[in-house]
């Protein structure tokens, strides 16, 4: 049953159009990532439902309701921002309970729900204080507090932790995720980090120049993108320059720059037979072996031209006979059977299925 | 947490880096206060020595300053007036601080241009230019009787009307520019974050945006009320003999009666009311907010 739905939504700012035709239906409870690179329309979407953007062209429904007529503060949505936009004059209770004052709620359900909304973001003693004397992931965890103290049934977070370290960004990832997980409020969440994407939501909708590029699980991102840009922007990726030779209905033959063939590479759309191509292959799917010792496995020859050890993985960089540079990721925990050193004549292999061809 | 590490953490040998930094920034200032002392401290002691030591010594020059109707009348316009004025630049100035802060970037310099340009001109033609608006004859009351609004000439001038006009008006600027720099320094998303919270318009005017800009009204306040009691120039102009201001008043004693003592007494009554305003604009603003 969709709760939240997003139906071919367009935002032209005079000629640019910011956001186009972007359609998307969320379900009550879940947790959505808009993810994209900065400009690609995620935070213009997130700004329609908020009321703070009127759509060009679309509709936006919570449970089959529109709501673009509605001014902002009569949508009922909870919005935490970039910026900590705590309201600086009121102290931390005040600030959690202003949305139910300005809802004219009784005094006794005020104090008890603010006293519910602290315990729950774990400031609970530091009711008293003004946001200028908490740090910037406490404001962060104030914001969440007064945005969920009127239960709305939508929360909507944009770019919260980005102004924080890494480390106090991963602490409340985590309290982000028991919050969902205890309130069971819909989230939908926008970042341009895709860890932070992957690590959070249940599905993950990414943007590019407006347009949502593909929807899914983080895992169905990482393992099955749709089109280049998905492959190149979710996790870290090798695009070898080829050649399709063949192509039956999933799979496409390739030949490289060398002359070498490459058979079953999986498509999922284009690369017909004679077109120039990519082949995508993640640097933690390729295996590095001897020259000549499994050359029957799908893969290249190529010699190894850095090593870097990282801590729980070593990173290699080899470059083919065609002088294209592949990176390369083993956990340093892997059996390693040859100890390979910069120089080293090596065979690259990978299962055909890991690899997808997209066109060039 | 953070907060608190951050406050206990302070590294041991930091307080005698700080005090050596604030003695070099004592030698720095001590010229100006040199300065301060030769020219403004030493001639307001030597007046306040003056009213309680001529003619003779004792309290008599502050017992004639209380005793005295007249002398009282004139403390009471000088507390209207300047209250008078105060109001009306917050009524009139926070609409402009507003718009300076919120306008497309060239009507906010345009505008900002006006208010700057005034404050520059100089202050006697100013002045002079609302006596020739605000007179029987002025443009005011032209054309106000021309529209048939009114059938006689408003008393415009040579007093208390007269001389809150023009000090609103070369008072405005103190308030705007204060205020203006409060509204700047608002994150306007926290009119987003008050929207989606579920305030109205007017819940966002009235429990985020004025509470925000108090202290810019503060400071503005304080700036035109305290300069208003001690203005000379527009009263003098404006005013009337019969509705004098303090400042006034104290030109006329030494001027006129050569009554330094009274003088002084008057003198030292504006400074008690001045210090013990900002006394109070301190204790609920801070120094630094004060400021604007």
């Amino acid at each position: 049953m969709t709760f939240l739905d997003i139906r071919n939504v367009s935002k032209h700012f005079g000629s640019v159009a910011a956001v186009s035709n972007v359609s998307l239906e969320i379900a009550r409870g879940e947790f959505v990532t808009f993810l994209g690179p900065s400009g690609s329309g995620k935070s213009t979407t997130l700004y329609m439902i908020a009321g703070f953007f009127e759509p060009s062209a679309g509709d936006i429904r919570i449970d089959g309701a529109g709501i673009l007529g509605l001014p902002s503060n009569k949508r009922n949505i909870g919005m935490v921002f970039q910026r900590y936009t705590l309201f600086p004059h009121l102290t931390v209770a005040e600030n959690v309970a202003f949305p139910l004052r300005v809802r004219r709620r009784p005094q006794a359900e005020v104090a008890r729900k603010v006293e519910e909304m602290l315990a729950l973001v774990r400031l609970d003693r530091f009711a008293d204080r003004m946001p200028a004397q908490l740090s910037g992931g406490q404001q962060q965890r104030v914001a969440l507090a007064r945005a969920l103290a009127y239960d709305p049934p939508l929360l909507l977070m944009d770019e919260p932790l980005s102004a924080l370290d890494k480390k106090l960004r991963e602490e409340i990832q985590a309290e982000i995720r028991r919050i969902h997980r205890e309130t069971g409020v819909t989230i939908l969440y926008v970042t341009h980090d895709q860890e932070e994407a992957l690590s959070l939501s249940d599905r993950v909708a990414l943007f590019n120049h407006g347009r949502i590029e593909q929807v899914g699980k983080g895992r169905e991102l990482y393992e099955q993108p749709s089109t280049r840009f998905v492959a190149g922007f979710v996790g870290h990726s090798n695009f070898l320059d080829c050649t399709v030779a063949a192509r039956n209905d999933h799979r496409a033959d390739v030949v490289f720059p060398d002359g070498s063939r490459l058979p079953g590479t999986p498509v999922h759309r284009g690369a017909h037979a004679g077109a120039a191509a990519g082949l995508m292959i993640r640097p933690d799917r390729v295996r590095i072996g001897a020259r000549g010792a499994a050359a029957t496995s799908a893969g290249v020859d190529a010699v190894l031209s850095d090593a870097t050890f990282i801590g729980d993985t070593f990173h290699f960089v080899a470059t083919t006979a065609w002088g294209a540079p592949v990176s390369i990721r083993v956990p340093a925990s892997a059996p390693m059977p040859h100890q390979h050193a910069v120089g080293d004549r090596v065979r690259l292999s990978w299962d055909p299925g890991q690899a997808r061809l997209f066109d060039n | 947490m953070t907060v608190i590490d951050a406050a206990t953490s302070t590294p041991p040998h930091a307080p005698s880096a700080s005090s050596r930094r604030a003695a070099r920034g004592l030698a720095a200032v001590m010229p100006a206060f040199a300065l301060v002392s030769v020219v403004f401290v030493l001639p307001v002691l030597a007046l306040l020595l003056r009213s309680v030591l001529e003619p003779q010594p004792g309290l008599q020059n502050y017992e004639a300053f209380f005793a005295s109707t007249t002398y009282l009348k004139v403390l009471a316009n000088t507390f209207l007036v300047a209250g008078t004025v105060t109001v009306v630049t917050v009524l009139l100035g926070f609409p402009v601080a507003w718009f300076l802060a919120i306008a497309p970037a060239f009507w906010s310099r345009l505008l900002f241009a006006i208010v700057i340009l005034s404050m520059w001109t100089n202050l006697l033609a100013r002045t002079y230019a609302w006596m020739v608006l605000l007179q029987r004859t002025g443009v005011v009351n032209r054309t106000l009787m021309g529209l048939g609004l009114i059938s006689e000439p408003l008393p415009l001038i040579n007093n208390l009307v007269g001389v809150t006009i023009g000090m609103t008006y070369i008072m405005l600027p103190f308030m705007i520019l204060p205020l203006h720099a409060t509204i700047r320094a608002i994150d306007p998303s926290v009119f987003q974050a008050a929207a989606l919270c579920g305030a109205s318009r007017w819940h966002a005017l009235t429990r985020v945006f004025l509470p925000l800009t108090a202290s810019g009204i503060a400071a503005g306040a304080l700036m035109v009320f305290v300069m208003s009691l001690g203005y000379f120039i527009t009263p003098a102009l404006l005013g009337g003999t019969s509705n004098m201001m303090l400042a006034e008043l104290i030109a006329q004693l030494v001027q006129s009666l050569l009554d330094w003592g009274l003088a002084g007494a008057a003198a030292v009554v504006l400074l008690t009311v001045t210090l013990a305003i900002y006394a109070v604009q301190l204790r609920f603003f801070g120094f630094g907010r004060a400021a604007g």
